[in-house]
């Protein structure tokens, strides 16, 4: 006979088996209303900490405000030389009908948490949610790339899957050959890159998202580092590097809206 | 079980899991976040046994998944049967300085286990020889490194809600 403390084990571990097996079902999940529940009590708390670590270390500093200043000095600078530059490159454009990424309608955020259950997946949490206008599925990028894309959004935090999760596949296009293929993450810090169709690709070559229904075309993903050779498939694979280096995330930028049009020319992110 | 242990408990895990998600989590450490939550699951089953201990461990692990990207119950899978198995280690007043910490570390690792196994049955990519490794040594580290700052916080509580508790 079962004593009264095993039949409560048996009885907790088919509760979580049921509860695991209603959540993974097809058709949307009966708990979203609880995750939500559970974002209004953290995701304030998680504002606030942000907000107070920002203010802290941007506290003043007179060394560093001298600094500042310098730096300032010398950029204004270089930023009259490049208006110029800029000029041309706005003709060009309206030229090409190109939309630049930083034409995108943009919420901006701060990674709040890194990490999830015991490490498995590489996801990050940021401060903006459903309330800023995040929905799931939209591309999140920062000034080096892309991040990756908001998978779980709650009203105050959004949970952000990196580009190099295993979980995360994007349309990427060769800068140099205009080849497609499909980058997927690796799950250790880099990325698996397959040419869907035929095609020649190089160490070296920069990887830029293709547009879809998830992302936006045009953002640099990473630069090819090495290449297999295809033996027995007619598959080549390749690896490459993430432009955006995901174990330093800080701010990033949610595209809240989805582009009107593709862009003509991939155009070489800066070195 | 009375309302006054209940609310204890509620109030113990609430607070952890802010601690966990709000600061802990913040933390740019390397291959997990510290597991909060699994430590006062452990500390629970250390001062009350497997009853408290499973019990316990389905309400955190439910906190945690309710806030997370996975199917809802992997994590209060694992804390449940961890819960369970550090209850039924035998705990008194005799007790050793090692044995928290190494009942700890063993169910960090069990919890791990637990969730690469519904991985593995839900067909998860993320779970990887690699990934499973890399998430049992750091969430091993610093549940131990954790371990003194909690199961004596939590075992105080306990005793100063009933003095005359025995465990079953």
């Amino acid at each position: 006979m079962r004593s009264p403390r095993s039949t409560l084990l048996v009885l907790l571990v088919l509760t979580a088996f049921t509860l695991i097996t209603l959540d993974v079902r097809s058709g949307g999940s009966p708990f979203d209303g609880l995750r939500s529940a559970v974002d209004s009590v953290v995701g304030p708390a998680q504002r606030a900490v942000s907000g107070a670590v920002t203010a802290v270390t941007t506290a003043g500093d007179s060394e560093r405000v001298e600094q500042l200043e310098a730096e300032n000095a010398r950029l204004t600078g270089e930023l009259r030389r490049s208006e110029a530059l800029q000029r041309r490159v706005d003709e060009l454009d309206r030229l090409l009908e190109l939309k630049d990424l930083g034409t995108y309608p943009m919420v901006p955020a701060r990674v709040a948490a890194v990490g999830s259950a015991f490490g498995f997946a590489s996801t990050v949490t940021i401060d903006a949610g459903s309330r800023d206008g995040v929905e799931p599925g939209q591309t999140v990028v920062n000034g080096e790339g892309l991040v990756g894309r908001t998978v779980r959004v709650g009203p105050f935090t959004s949970t952000v899957l990196l580009l190099t999760d295993p979980g995360f596949t994007a349309g990427a296009r060769l800068t140099r050959e205009g080849t497609l293929g499909l980058a997927t993450g690796d799950g250790a810090g880099g990325l698996t890159y397959q040419l869907v169709e035929g095609g020649r690709v190089q160490t070296g070559d920069a990887l830029l998202t293709t547009g879809s229904q998830t992302f936006v075309p045009g953002v640099p993903v990473g630069r090819i580092t090495s290449v297999q050779p295809a033996v027995g498939t007619t598959v080549t694979t390749a690896e490459a590097a993430p432009f955006v280096d995901v174990s330093a995330l800080d701010l990033v930028g949610v595209v809240t809206e989805p582009p009107r049009g593709t862009p003509r020319v991939p155009l070489e992110p800066a070195p | 079980m009375t309302p006054r242990r209940v609310a204890l408990g509620v109030a113990v895990l609430l607070t952890a899991l802010l601690a966990q998600t709000v600061l802990l989590s913040r933390l740019p450490l390397p291959g997990a976040t510290p597991d909060l939550l699994l430590v006062v699951v452990v500390a629970f089953a250390l001062a009350e046994g497997p009853g408290s201990g499973a019990v316990t461990g389905l309400v955190a692990g439910l906190l945690a998944d309710l806030g997370a990207d996975h199917a809802l119950g992997r994590v209060a899978l694992a804390y449940v049967v961890v819960g369970y198995a550090a209850g039924l280690v035998h705990d008194g007043p005799d007790r050793s300085v090692l044995l928290p910490p190494a009942v700890v570390g063993l169910a960090a690792a069990g919890a791990v286990t637990v969730f690469a196994a519904v991985g593995i049955l839900l067909g998860d990519p993320r779970t990887t020889v690699a990934a499973y490794l890399r998430g049992t040594a750091a969430t091993v580290t610093y549940c131990v490194a954790l371990t003194p700052l909690v199961v004596p916080a939590v075992g105080a509580l306990v005793r100063r809600l009933d003095p005359h508790w025995r465990r079953p």
